[in-house]
């Protein structure tokens, strides 16, 4: 085939693969939308009801992991679906790719009057810095952070976890569980080794909070248990993550509790390919990540979601509480230990009761949990 | 002709390209790739999902409009000129002094530093590929040396007279030491710079790493960064709104050291010395250069730059230093194949860089294109507008001495080992 015969069958393949593609615009071709270019139709790749209709307009800047953690992020997003299904707001969102980006969209947002944003959502502690330059820049924009506070600032409402309390429970289930023997899935424990593990993301005090809190629990459980911590630097190196978590294994751990967003990921590849167990974090990751909910035998699930629902609640309603912030635990359900999909029905209901005396003896305060490591 | 000899044809072709052929180049580039690339955004644009189309051609419609990607992309790096709505029209509400020019220059002005650093180290024959790791280390020494020093000072406007100079300094001197690592290495022990370079971008921000994440933390803070260096000791914008990050300052810093470079290089025995070497190793030996301080003094100069930019970086963009460094350095190597090595070429390159940059934040912002299909565009301009220049380097390099035409004094003989060998 000569190569003038080649360039035109490739094109009329080509044309015609374009032509039947199953996805594009669901109206059609003929609607004559360019007039709306440059305007806020374009702008949208959910399915918005229109700008000025709607209940609200919020702004979502993500943390660094992007969409698609399966975690963080994708909670943050569930949250705000949410909002949109119950409340009929619309939302913009942003993914950040460098911390010096985060004060480019948050500006970005505060400054548009065309939508005008009612809600600039910030989340992850690393938008702290960004936002409390950017916030007094703009008195008459409300903005919400997650993870971290600025209370000194009459616009912007922070959002906090109680992220050792259910950690506890965690560290608790694990401390239980690697002394006996027990099997679920594709993984097992081996109960003459009392070990388990806990892999960070950034070394930050938020994670140490994780870190403090699981081996609180894990302690409560049985003095003599070792606790091996990493911590692998970044959120989304998974690669990292599995090579921390196959060492661990390695040395006997059975269970390993990662707080590490996308490189967890790595911690059930590895957890997957040893026959042992880990515990995901955030979401519920038994459901995210179904190909690992075998090993995954629980998921500290932080309730990102209901931060951002209630803010935009808070919005739709009128009543902002900017300057304030709240703190979401056990009690309030923004953490819980929640079982993995696949396994928890096999854990021993002995355990299941053990945790749920530990939660309610932690809501009660008859349990103080650590928020640092010494 | 053979392939190979076609290939050395275009190379020889390119090599002796004048400036104006060099320029027409790289605009043919540029308006290639701007077409490729609305190739690909009208194809995703018909495999994504999405309710209202943005376009309609031939009766189909797509997702994702090419013109008006294009059209936002610089129109938002030059803070909203035009009013997209009615094409052609000028914005009568359109300040230069806004975000989103500030933005490109930020990137600018930053890349200068970084693709001077390169520039210099290629022109002594050296691929300094380390410019990111001096940058780390130099912004590093600037943030730290700027927070301890601070206390001393007065404060205001004379504080910051005094401050931002010596912080600056500090860097380019770090940067530079670091620079000369590799420098050493390749002079004295012959070790090849290109990988030196690489491991030591690694060794720099682990070090850096380490350093602030247990000596020198900002204990407030959740992230691994130092403590914040007071404002009156940061480069603040002049003209352009308050944290804007830019500050024209800066920019005419870089520009001045663009001069001083070009003057460096083409005017001063150092700079010939520099030169020959970077062109004719053998011959500059033989002409007296010493070649070994050479090496050391060019990967310093190079190093140093790129300690500058990590300054300007602490100083203008963030105010402290973090480990989230972006990757100026890297983008500098590009930077610097833009523009053939030319200082002066070095300030539309960084433009370049600077407007994609900026205007790709704007794209993900106004349209609803995903931001790894702008990386996607962003990349094929790139790669366009840098790939002539790159094989017009390879053609200097490998084919200067082989194949030339035949000359009177040959007799009019074609040289044995021409085009068809």
């Amino acid at each position: 085939m000569d190569r003038r015969s080649f360039v035109k069958a490739a094109g009329v393949a080509g044309i015609a693969g374009l032509a039947g593609c199953t996805g594009g615009p669901s109206e059609g071709g003929e609607a004559t939308t360019t007039e709306e270019s440059g305007g806020e139709e374009t702008t949208t790749t959910e399915q918005t009801t229109g700008g000025s209709d709607a209940a609200a307009n919020i702004g979502m800047v993500y943390a660094l992991g992007g969409l698609g953690d399966k975690s963080f992020n994708d909670a943050a997003k569930r949250g705000i679906e949410q909002a949109k299904t119950e409340f009929g707001i619309t939302y913009e969102e942003a993914q950040p790719s460098a911390s010096e980006e985060f004060p480019q969209f948050q500006r970005r947002f505060a400054q548009s009057t065309n939508p005008n944003y009612d809600l600039v959502s910030c989340i992850g502690f690393a938008q702290k810095s960004a936002l409390k330059e950017t916030a007094p820049n703009f008195p008459d924009q409300n903005f919400m952070l997650v993870d971290d506070e600025l209370p000194e600032l009459d616009n912007v409402a922070s959002y906090l976890f109680r992220e050792e309390q259910g950690s506890f429970q965690i560290g608790h289930l694990a401390g239980l569980l690697t002394t006996q023997e027990f099997a679920a899935g594709a993984a097992e424990t081996t109960p003459d080794e009392k070990r388990v593990g806990f892999v960070g993301g950034v070394d930050a005090p938020l994670i140490r909070k994780f870190q403090a809190g699981f081996e609180a629990g894990v302690k409560h459980a049985d003095e003599e248990i070792t606790v091996d911590v990493a911590y692998s630097g970044s959120f989304s190196d998974s690669a990292k993550g599995k090579e921390i978590a196959t060492s661990m294994y390695d040395k006997g751990a059975d269970i390993i509790y990662h707080a590490a967003g996308a490189t967890g990921l790595g911690v059930f590849q590895a957890a997957s390919d040893n026959g042992k167990f880990a515990v995901g974090v955030d979401s519920d990751q038994s459901k995210t990540e179904p190909k690992y909910a075998d090993v995954i035998l629980a998921s500290m699930v932080k309730r990102v979601e209901t931060a951002v629902f209630t803010s935009v609640e808070n919005v739709v309603d009128d009543d902002f509480n900017g300057g304030t912030s709240t703190t979401l635990g056990l009690e309030e359900d923004g953490v819980a230990a929640v079982y993995g999909d696949e396994l928890g029905s096999e854990i021993p209901q002995d355990v299941k009761d053990k945790l749920e005396t530990s939660r309610e003896s932690i809501i009660a305060g008859d349990i103080e949990v650590p928020t640092t490591t010494e | 002709m053979s392939a190979d000899g076609r290939g050395k044809a275009v190379l020889r072709r390119l090599a002796s390209a004048s400036a104006m052929e060099r320029i027409l180049i790289s605009f043919a580039a540029l308006v290639l790739a701007t077409l490729i690339g609305a190739v690909i955004v009208l194809v995703s644009g018909r495999v994504a999902t999405c309710q209202t189309a943005a376009t309609t051609l031939f009766g189909v419609g797509f997702c994702y409009d090419p013109l008006d990607v294009y059209l936002v992309l610089f129109n938002g790096a030059l803070g909203q000129p035009f009013l997209l709505d009615s094409p052609g029209l000028f914005n009568p509400d359109w300040n230069p002094l806004s975000f989103g020019l500030a933005f490109t220059l930020k990137e600018t002005t930053l890349l200068i530093f970084t693709g001077l650093s390169v520039a210099v180290a290629f022109r002594a024959g050296l691929f300094n590929i380390g410019t990111q790791g001096q940058l780390v280390l130099g912004g590093l020494a600037t943030a730290l040396f700027a927070v301890f020093v601070a206390p001393l000072l007065p404060g205001g406007v004379v504080g910051g007279l005094i401050l931002i100079p010596l912080a600056v300094l500090v860097g380019a001197v770090v940067g530079g030491l670091y620079g000369a690592i590799p420098g050493a290495l390749k002079a004295y022990s012959d070790a090849n710079e290109v990988i030196t370079t690489i491991m030591l971008n690694f060794i720099a921000a682990g070090i850096a790493k380490v350093l602030v994440s247990e000596f020198f933390r900002n204990p407030d803070s959740q992230v691994i960064e130092t403590a914040p260096i007071p404002d009156w000791g940061t480069i603040l914008p002049i003209a352009f709104p308050k944290g804007s990050d830019f500050s024209i300052l800066a920019l005419g810093f870089g520009l001045a050291l663009v001069v001083g470079v070009w003057y460096l290089l083409e005017r001063t025995s150092l700079g010939y010395d520099l030169r020959t070497s970077g062109e004719q190793p053998e011959a500059a030996e033989y002409g007296g250069v010493d070649a070994k301080r050479t090496t050391v003094v060019s990967m310093f100069l190079s190093g140093a730059l790129g300690g500058i930019g990590g300054a300007i970086w602490v100083l203008m963009v963030i105010g402290n230093w973090l480990t989230d460094v972006p990757s100026l350095g890297f983008d500098g190597i590009t930077v610097s194949i833009l523009a053939g090595n030319n200082p002066f070429g070095i300030v539309p390159a960084a433009l370049l860089f600077g407007t994609l940059k900026s205007g790709s934040l704007a794209v993900q912002f106004q349209t609803g294109v995903p931001k790894q299909l702008v990386g996607v565009l962003r990349g094929l301009i790139i790669l366009f507008v840098a790939m002539p220049e790159f094989f017009r380097m390879l053609g200097t390099r490998f084919t200067t001495t082989q194949g030339r035409e035949a000359v009177a004094t040959d007799g009019g003989e074609p040289l044995s080992g021409g085009d068809d060998e």
